[in-house]
């Protein structure tokens, strides 16, 4: 309503065409200034200005740190943090209570179809009147950019930012005159005299439009832009702060009053703790975010041009690239993904556990029941080691690389490891819990208990099945488990059963399979599937006998078993990222070793090395010494014929002869390690019938 | 009960062997003062748990995991005082150190694992904020950052100084860099504290002290319970920016990777090696990290015909042991077989071709996806000193690779003919110069492509 009068509406010159273009930017315009005031109305004039006044340069470097990895340093970042935390400030620590009580709309101020339609919108959020103001400022904010940002163009074409500002406001002057004389016609009760209006009217405009507008362009024009934006936040804060303190002076009271026919009498923004810290913070990260912005502005360095002049690369490339990237990134992602029966498996499963959560989740969200909501929480957790799982089966079928250059295939081992030390701090969680529990039972509410845990059991069953068929062997174990826990008295022998199995099947695995990564993932499954059988135990016991304790020693139970079942796991992977000999192979390579021994011409060997690098890579090396008369190339074909036969796979053999130590002594002056060596070999030259045992 | 008791067997062997460790261990006068510490740390933590449950504050409890993590790192300083004196055994071929890299990763792991339990459970507190009693919390927080500082900067923790070292910045010390710095523009003389990067550990412990002393001034004000939660929040996000990049450092060594900071000198003497006379091709190169600092490789060599072994691999040797300590280089050459069957005719080289072949094909797919792309590829250098020294031999190592790879890849008959005549051609021991050169241009690109897997040609009977 501020934009009916306008003092520039006439006084401009003619244009012939963009009228079309000139109409869009006026109705954002419009529209994005209904925001504001709405907004204004909502949250109060302090709040609004610390959300709303900052200039381009901020918010479009804020947003490049949020939304593209390409931020500018860890400033920028600090800044972008400084921003949201000022945000969260005002939405969750600033207590404006009062206007909470406004929760009721009286019908009088629902002035329009569109004001309404807010309304009805944040209520239907369900926050808090001045906190749904501030979302709806900071979305105005964004509007704000993009609109300035769009209309950058527009007022070249159309022959400078003055023009196109007066142009647009004329014509959104149109725009709203019948919408205002609507209004005034059905709403006459609320205001009484259009003549004493006009004059607070015209300072507002004046003051909010033109001034504004005016100071703004000649600061942009004699100042830097991001210095400007870097002074300008301090004063405006500031004042804006000031003004909020000294808020119970008349006359901005009756400016107020006057400004928003209504609505603000009952109510006032006080200046509470969160908004100064806030203002703080919003100080801060425009400071920071409008500091740096020079160097963002200017984007990256890539190189230089062959004139010598540096190229840069901008912002605006970022942007498409992710763009660009993403859906594409994510589509064959998930095409190598389901390429592998492992990794889709625990995709399956994931996506199964995740949809139960969410189900679990809203409906504890909907029936308004923390319970539900924290198991939901906790089976997010839980699916974070599912996810690890997931990416370790997907990378480990990635090409080596100069830097990985076995292959990528350890790092299935390493997750294994990972998710058996995440299931040992699970135990040792629920240790804990269950110990103080058991000192302390409390009572418990075991109305809910019962289905959840149901449908939960149910998922991690089917998990349990379906991993167990990428095992085999584990599959009659599996389908023991099924039945047991379906009439779950005698608590001790079905979770014997089910410990049997586990460690059945971690052991079977070792031998066979050997994918560290899938039996993390499996055991974690069945630690999950352990949790719901304990609760369902422990709420019968609960519900037929009355004994409280049966819960904390059912998860104590449960919490040893999960410790013992991860032992192996976590045993076996130590022991290949140990580079330990692999313990299947054992055999086989000390029998290598001595057929290696009885090959004609070898003298011994030393450093026999053996390791298993994956699942399917087990290397070796070894250093043999020869007489000097044999040909290597035959000592190293057969005694890679031998180690292959014993299972390694990645050989490197070195074969010495005597002239080699003459070499290596007449080169290695300054290397006594080398040489140290070469006494060491001259000397087992002698006793070669094997007292070197590896 | 049966299968808990087969468990227990083995588990009191172990801790009979653990204890017979630890009193190796603590015959050490170093490792005293970590038994001291670590005494006091258990003590520490205990108070400091009672006290998380007393005040019901969540934030405390985040931190009270930092000093958990400082007892992991005091157990990981006597691992590593234990590897020191420990000797490889015929099992653990390589040595103990590996131990050690594998405690700062598990330790790691496990407090970003705690710092996930945190996050899971203000999660949970967000929707049903818990009272907090504000009484013991300060004085824990003072207790667990003093207690945490002194542990810190009295003990040498070998390992974890390390680690902190060589690992790249986290965010936490990104950004105290970045303030420091300007600070440092106003007060040059703190310089020698801050810039560079500041002690991880330490950070981490002011930092959290920091959040919680916010914390305990904004609830005894304003009675802000959720500032509790959010504190934790941003300590366990603080733990993971901290732990992460060590645990990738630590990871990365445990995946057997080459350390990214030698590749440029590994690279440089690569390149030394393959211009020493003889050798054609350098491949397979593995070259990874025992433990902390000790480069291992294995390197496989390609040589013409005619070089000496002993000669070339006493130089390769020589080159690559600046840099690898546990060094170990397979020597091969092409067609080894030839000279001894020289004065044999043609029908014996034909019939050494299933040699050739039968042992590559299983291993094809194994070997298929490593090899391409770590090796280097056969260098473009590598083929003009060959071809101006004319030796004979040189001209055939093409031909056999590309016989290995067109059968098993089943080219079809064309292809199966060609290398017949020209090993007919080798086989009479002509180095035609018209002919096979015309191979050669045309071959030196298969090496390139096919190089690697020519290994497999390689093995016989």
């Amino acid at each position: 309503m501020v934009l009916f009068q306008k003092p520039f509406s006439s006084g401009k010159t003619i244009t012939k065409h963009q009228w079309i273009k000139i109409f869009k930017h006026a109705v954002a315009g419009c529209i994005i200034s209904l925001l504001w005031f709405f907004g204004l109305t909502l949250c109060g004039p302090l709040r609004t200005l610390l959300l709303f006044e900052h200039n381009d340069i901020v918010v479009i470097s804020l947003l490049s740190v949020l939304f593209t990895s390409s931020g500018g340093g860890p400033a920028k970042t600090r800044g972008a943090a400084f921003f949201i935390i000022a945000v969260i400030c005002l939405l969750l620590f600033d207590n404006d209570d009062l206007m909470a009580k406004m929760a009721e709309h009286p019908e009088g101020h629902h002035d329009s179809a569109l004001t309404h339609m807010l309304y009805t919108a944040i209520a239907f959020l369900g926050v808090a009147d001045h906190k749904g103001g501030v979302l709806l400022l900071v979305l105005a904010l964004c509007c704000k950019v993009g609109f300035h940002t769009a209309s950058r163009k527009l007022s070249i074409d159309v022959g400078g930012a003055k023009r196109l500002q007066a142009l647009s406001h004329l014509v959104s002057v149109l725009l709203l005159c019948p919408w205002v004389i609507v209004l005034s016609v059905t709403t006459e009760s609320k205001v009484e005299s259009w003549f004493s209006l006009i004059m607070p009217f015209a300072t507002v405009i004046f003051f909010v439009m033109i001034l504004d507008f005016y100071v703004d362009s000649t600061c942009a024009v004699k100042m830097d832009v991001s210095k400007c934006a870097r002074y300008g936040s301090f004063p405006i804060f500031i004042s804006a702060l000031l003004f909020g303190n000294f808020w119970t002076h008349p006359i901005t009271d009756q400016l107020r009053a006057m400004n928003k026919a209504a609505h603000q009498e009952s109510t006032e923004h006080v200046l509470s703790g969160g908004v100064v810290v806030s203002a703080i913070f919003f100080i801060l990260s425009a400071n920071i975010l409008s500091s740096l912005s020079k160097k963002g502005q200017k984007g990256t360095l890539i190189g230089y041009s062959p004139e010598g002049t540096p190229l840069y690369n901008f912002m605006g490339d970022a942007f498409q690239h992710s763009s660009q990237s993403i859906p594409r990134f994510i589509k064959e992602s998930l095409k190598q993904i389901l390429e592998e029966s492992d990794s889709r498996q625990i995709f399956y499963f994931l996506c199964l556990n995740l949809l139960f959560t969410f189900v679990e989740l809203f409906y504890g969200v909907l029936t308004n029941s923390l319970g539900l909501i924290s198991d939901g929480f906790h089976m997010l957790f839980d699916c974070s080691a599912l996810v690890m799982g997931l990416f370790a089966a997907l990378m480990s079928r990635w090409k080596a690389t100069r830097i990985f250059s076995y292959g990528y295939g350890r790092i299935e081992i390493l997750s294994g490891f990972i998710n058996g030390l995440f299931l040992m701090v699970i135990a040792f969680f629920v240790f804990m819990e269950s110990v103080a529990r058991l000192i302390d039972p409390p009572e418990l509410d075991t109305h809910m208990l019962t289905p959840v845990s149901v449908g939960g059991l149910i998922v991690n069953l089917i998990g349990i099945c379906a991993f167990s068929h990428a095992h085999s062997h584990a599959h009659g174990a599996s389908q023991g488990s099924c039945h047991s826990s379906d009439h779950g008295h005698s608590h001790h022998m079905h979770g014997h059963s089910d410990h049997g199995h586990g460690h059945g099947h971690s052991h079977g695995s070792a031998g066979g399979g050997m994918n560290a990564n899938m039996r993390g993932v499996f055991l974690h499954v069945l630690a999950d599937t352990l949790g719901s059988i304990g609760v369902i135990v422990s709420t019968i016991l609960i519900e037929q006998f009355g004994w409280f304790i049966a819960d904390p020693l059912c998860s104590l139970f449960i919490a040893v078993l999960i410790f013992l079942s991860v032992v192996p796991l976590i045993k076996d992977a130590c022991q290949v990222l140990l580079l330990r000999l692999p313990p299947e192979h054992e055999k086989e390579l000390h029998i290598a070793l001595e057929k290696i021994q009885k090959i004609e011409g070898l003298i011994s060997y030393r450093d026999p090395h053996f390791w298993r690098h994956s699942a399917s890579i087990v290397a070796g090396t070894i250093h043999i010494q020869v007489t000097s008369d044999v040909l290597e190339q035959r000592i190293v074909q057969q005694v890679t014929g031998i180690l292959k036969d014993a299972g390694v796979n990645n050989l490197t053999i070195q074969v010495e002869k005597e002239a080699y130590f003459q070499h290596m002594s007449g080169l290695s002056t300054g290397f006594h390690d080398v040489l140290a060596m070469t006494k060491q070999m001259e000397s087992m030259r002698y006793c070669k019938d094997g007292t070197y045992i590896m | 009960m049966g299968t808990i008791h087969l468990f227990r067997k083995p588990q009191r062997s172990f801790f009979g062997k653990l204890l017979q460790e630890f009193r190796l261990v603590a015959a050490d006068r170093r490792s005293w003062k970590i038994l001291l510490f670590g005494a006091i740390n258990l003590i520490c933590t205990g108070f400091l748990l009672m006290w998380c449950s007393s005040t019901n504050s969540i934030a405390l409890t985040a931190y009270t995991y930092l000093t958990i993590f400082d007892l992991f790192s005091l157990m990981t300083c006597l691992i590593s005082y234990w590897v020191t004196m420990r000797k490889p055994s015929p099992v653990y071929s390589f040595g103990f150190e590996r131990l050690e890299v594998l405690a700062v990763f598990a330790s790691t792991v496990l407090a970003q694992l705690g710092a996930l339990f945190i996050l899971k459970e203000s999660a949970e507190r967000f929707l049903e904020q818990p009272e907090i009693h504000t009484g013991r919390l300060l004085v824990g927080t003072f207790v667990a950052l003093s207690f945490n500082l002194f542990t810190m900067l009295s003990i040498r923790n070998k390992p974890f100084a390390y680690v902190s070292e060589a690992a790249s910045t986290s965010w936490l010390q990104e950004h105290v860099a970045d303030l420091s710095r300007s600070l440092c523009g106003i007060i040059p003389g703190l310089s020698s504290i801050f810039l560079p990067r500041m002690n991880p550990f330490v950070l981490i412990d002011l930092a959290g002290a920091f959040a919680l002393c916010i914390t305990y001034m904004l609830i005894e004000i304003n009675n802000y319970f959720a500032v509790d939660t959010a504190s934790a929040i941003a300590i366990a996000l603080m733990t993971f920016g901290t732990m992460y990049p060590m645990s990738v450092y630590s990871g990365k060594v445990l995946l057997q990777t080459t350390p990214p900071h030698v590749i440029g000198q590994l690279d440089k003497l690569i390149r030394e090696v393959s211009t020493l006379d003889g050798v054609l091709e350098v491949r397979n190169e593995h070259f990874w990290t025992l433990g902390f600092g000790s480069l291992a490789g294995s390197v496989h060599v390609r040589i013409r015909r005619d070089a000496d072994e002993q000669m070339v691999l006493a130089h390769v040797t020589n080159r690559l042991y600046t840099l690898v300590s546990t060094l170990t280089v397979q020597i091969f050459k092409d067609d080894w077989i030839r000279p001894a069957l020289m004065s044999g005719p043609v029908a014996a080289n034909v019939l050494n071709f299933p040699d050739h072949h039968i042992i590559p094909m299983p291993l094809m797919k194994g070997t298929d996806d490593l090899n391409p792309v770590t090796s280097t590829p056969a260098k473009p250098g590598s083929p003009p000193p060959e071809f101006a020294f004319n030796a004979p031999g040189k001209n055939v190592s093409p031909v056999i690779l590309l016989n290995t790879q067109t059968r098993p890849y089943g080219l079809g008959l064309n292809h199966g003919q060609t290398p017949y005549s020209s090993m007919f051609n080798q086989g009479l021991g002509f180095p035609g110069t018209g002919a096979s050169q015309g191979f050669r241009t045309g071959f030196t690109s298969i090496p390139s492509r096919y190089g690697t897997n020519s290994r497999i040609g390689q093995p016989g009977p």
